[in-house]
């Protein structure tokens, strides 16, 4: 064991002696395992940034639709009840529908997105409440004028979360205006792509989508659209297909495919999957760069061999045996290799976050920050450590198989 | 004195076959220990042949050699490398010292393949380099030394592990006059320290500090002529040139 500490130093000496050659040589290898690493990360950051995105939105949640040229089919409030009572496995319906408007208060004119919901509203936010509480299923009945604010809006627009019983006076692009009473403030949620506010993004009001018929005059019982949630432990493709074919039965139209619907849970799995492919992907052509940083390794390490060959014959005139000599050139490919798989982790990181800064400045709505994990780096310093020893195999025997006097006359 | 080499019917042949070569032809010898050997011949007699074979660096077509006891004629290349660290210092022509290792370096060289502990290496090598007056030097490497200088820190290598015999081939054959003065005074020391030296050259004045003389012509020991401890290096020289004379006069 002794010897063999002998040996790596040999090895790291004679690194020393030939600094620049050395470096050349660690980097094919730094160049392989930094991007391997770089990608690895990026890719499992991407990931984590859609996989929280949507968990945080809309696990579970299927999106419903009418897909017909002719506008005769749509979905009722009663089919709404239908689907609540009859189908097994769902936890919640909303419906959603948008105006734009502005308002005023002390603080200024702010434009306004004012956006209805059913009494399940809450199951669909991806927020909880900070104040107050959210509308209720009487309210929602009633159509009465009320409405939950996020955090921030309610800072921007009195500067103060404590605003429940304060009224907002809507007037909207289109239809009458409205006052709403505030009854809830929801906390700001996480940082999220979906839901970032910025100067003079319009306050997000959420109020009962009843109230619409005040706006426009009308009462809303047809939509081409709605959000299904599935219990967590639901098969969420058995209860959608339940729920189609409820709406087929009461409407008459079986197997015509008017009623459609997406999950957002496959759009996640099919985003996964392409991210982990692609990752997969570059993650091969950076493997390649690193079999062929490994493949120079070994050139060198010949090369070494040849020049180094009447330091061979001395060592073994002077007593050195074949396992000495290998151990030496073998010691001083890995320690390449090792030291050259070090600084690739360490610039692959560094690479990762700097990519990451770089989309934070181009796009400051999208948290993206590199997943390193310890298995990737484990991984990767172990393949490099196995690519020094294994392409400095060849050049280690070659070395070791020399006659003491052959390597001796050679100059 | 009792026997360190006993070598017999030794034959070395290059190339069997259509133009072979008997470098070594039929050569039997025994050297005690404490002797101080040369081994002289003309260019291709045969002279760095039979150094290979003394010193374990290469095996015999056929013959046997005892060293120290053990017979080495058939031995695998590795038992061969020990044989080599344990019982063989090497002086070569050309120094063989390695050239990005300092001196202490290159003489601890051999004790690193023999085990010995960092401590008790660094301590012998340090002694070996005293002994030939380079403890001014230890840290320099190869190219920043004389060659006279470089052939005192192989000849320190060959000494740190104490080894029974000291096997120089042409050691002041890259040397001026001086430094092979110097050189050839540490080989003597060594043999009066009771040393065994085995000395291979074509130039009689060198030869001439040993008490044996060999001599080679084709692959044959031609002549062995032993001298007295107290003949003068002059005498000796006188001598091996007057049977070299002779030896030229029968060919
Ligand atoms: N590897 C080899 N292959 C073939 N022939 C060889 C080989 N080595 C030596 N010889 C031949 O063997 C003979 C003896 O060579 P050797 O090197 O022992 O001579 P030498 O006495 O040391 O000569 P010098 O004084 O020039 O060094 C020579 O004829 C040489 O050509
Ligand atoms: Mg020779």
């Amino acid at each position: 064991m002794s010897q063999f500490y002998e040996y790596l130093k040999m090895a790291v000496s004679n690194i020393k002696a030939n600094k620049v050659r050395s470096f050349l040589t660690m980097l094919g290898i730094i160049i392989g395992i930094s991007s391997v690493i770089l990608i690895i990360s990026l890719g499992n950051g991407a990931k984590n940034v859609v996989t929280d995105e949507m968990s945080g939105i809309a696990a579970g949640q299927i999106a419903l639709y009418t897909y017909d040229d002719t506008g005769t089919y749509y979905i009722t409030n009663d089919d709404i009840d239908a689907i609540v009572e009859q189908v097994d496995g769902i936890k919640a319906v909303n419906v959603y529908n948008y105006f734009d408007g502005k308002l005023t208060t002390r603080k200024g004119e702010f434009a306004v997105s004012g956006s209805g919901q059913m009494s399940s509203f809450p199951y669909f936010s991806n927020s909880t409440i900070l104040k107050g509480r959210y509308f209720s299923e009487n309210e929602y009945k009633a159509g009465m004028p009320v409405c939950v604010i996020g955090e921030e809006d309610a800072i921007r627009l009195f500067g103060s979360t404590d605003v429940i019983g304060m009224s907002l006076e809507v007037v909207p692009s289109w239809g009458n205006s409205i006052t709403f009473d505030i009854v809830g403030v929801e906390k700001k949620p996480d940082d999220s792509m979906f839901s970032y506010t910025y100067e003079n993004s319009p306050v997000n009001i959420y109020f009962p989508l009843t109230v619409f018929s005040q706006i426009y005059g009308w009462e809303m019982d047809d939509y081409y659209q709605i959000y299904l949630l599935a219990e967590e432990d639901a098969d969420t493709t058995a209860v959608t297909s339940q729920v189609v074919s409820l709406l087929e039965k009461r409407h008459q139209c079986f197997g015509e495919s008017i009623y459609q619907y997406e999950s957002f849970n496959d759009y996640m799995s099919i985003v996964n999957t392409v991210i982990g492919m692609v990752t997969m992907l570059i993650s091969l052509v950076a493997a390649i760069s690193l079999v062929v940083g490994g493949i120079g390794v070994m050139n060198i390490m010949l090369v070494s061999v040849t020049e180094r060959t009447r330091e061979i014959g001395i060592r073994k005139a002077l007593g050195a045996k074949t396992r000495s000599i290998m151990l030496q050139f073998l010691s001083e490919s890995a320690i390449i290799t090792m030291i050259g798989g070090l600084i690739g982790i360490l610039l692959g990181i560094g690479g990762a976050y700097l990519v990451a800064k770089i989309v934070a400045m181009v796009q400051p709505t999208m948290k993206f920050t590199p997943a390193v994990d310890i298995f990737t780096i484990l991984f990767t310093t172990l393949f490099s450590s196995a690519i020094g020893l294994f392409f400095g195999i060849y050049p280690a025997r070659k070395a070791a198989k020399l006659s003491p006097i052959e390597a001796l006359r050679r100059n | 004195m009792d026997t360190l080499i006993e070598v017999k019917h030794l034959m070395k042949i290059y190339n069997p076959g259509e133009n072979e070569v008997r470098a070594l032809n039929d050569v039997s010898l025994t050297i005690m220990r404490g002797e101080f050997v040369a081994i002289i011949g003309q260019s291709g007699s045969g002279k760095s042949t039979f150094m290979n074979m003394l010193g374990c660096l290469d095996v015999p077509t056929s013959g046997s050699y005892y060293l120290n006891g053990k017979d080495v004629s058939g031995l695998l290349d590795d038992e061969l490398s020990d044989i080599r660290n344990k019982e063989i210092g090497f002086i070569f022509q050309g120094f063989n010292l390695i050239p990005n290792l300092t001196a202490l370096e290159n003489v601890e060289l051999p004790l690193i393949y023999r085990n010995v502990p960092a401590a008790k290496r660094h301590e012998l090598s340090v002694a070996s380099l005293k002994k030939v007056g380079l403890e001014n030097r230890m840290d320099h490497k190869p190219s920043e030394m004389s060659g006279g200088q470089q052939q005192r820190v192989a000849i320190a290598r060959a000494l740190a592990a104490a080894p029974p015999v000291i096997l120089a081939d042409e050691p002041t054959g890259n040397l001026d006059s001086a430094s092979s003065k110097e050189i050839m005074q540490i080989l003597r020391d060594l043999y009066n320290e009771g040393r065994t030296v085995i000395l291979i050259t074509h130039d009689n004045k060198i030869a001439a500090s040993a008490k044996r003389v060999i001599r080679i012509v084709d692959g044959k020991i031609v002549s062995d002529t032993s001298y007295g401890d107290n003949e003068s290096i002059e005498a000796i020289a006188k001598k091996i040139e007057e049977e070299g004379d002779k030896e030229q006069g029968y060919v």
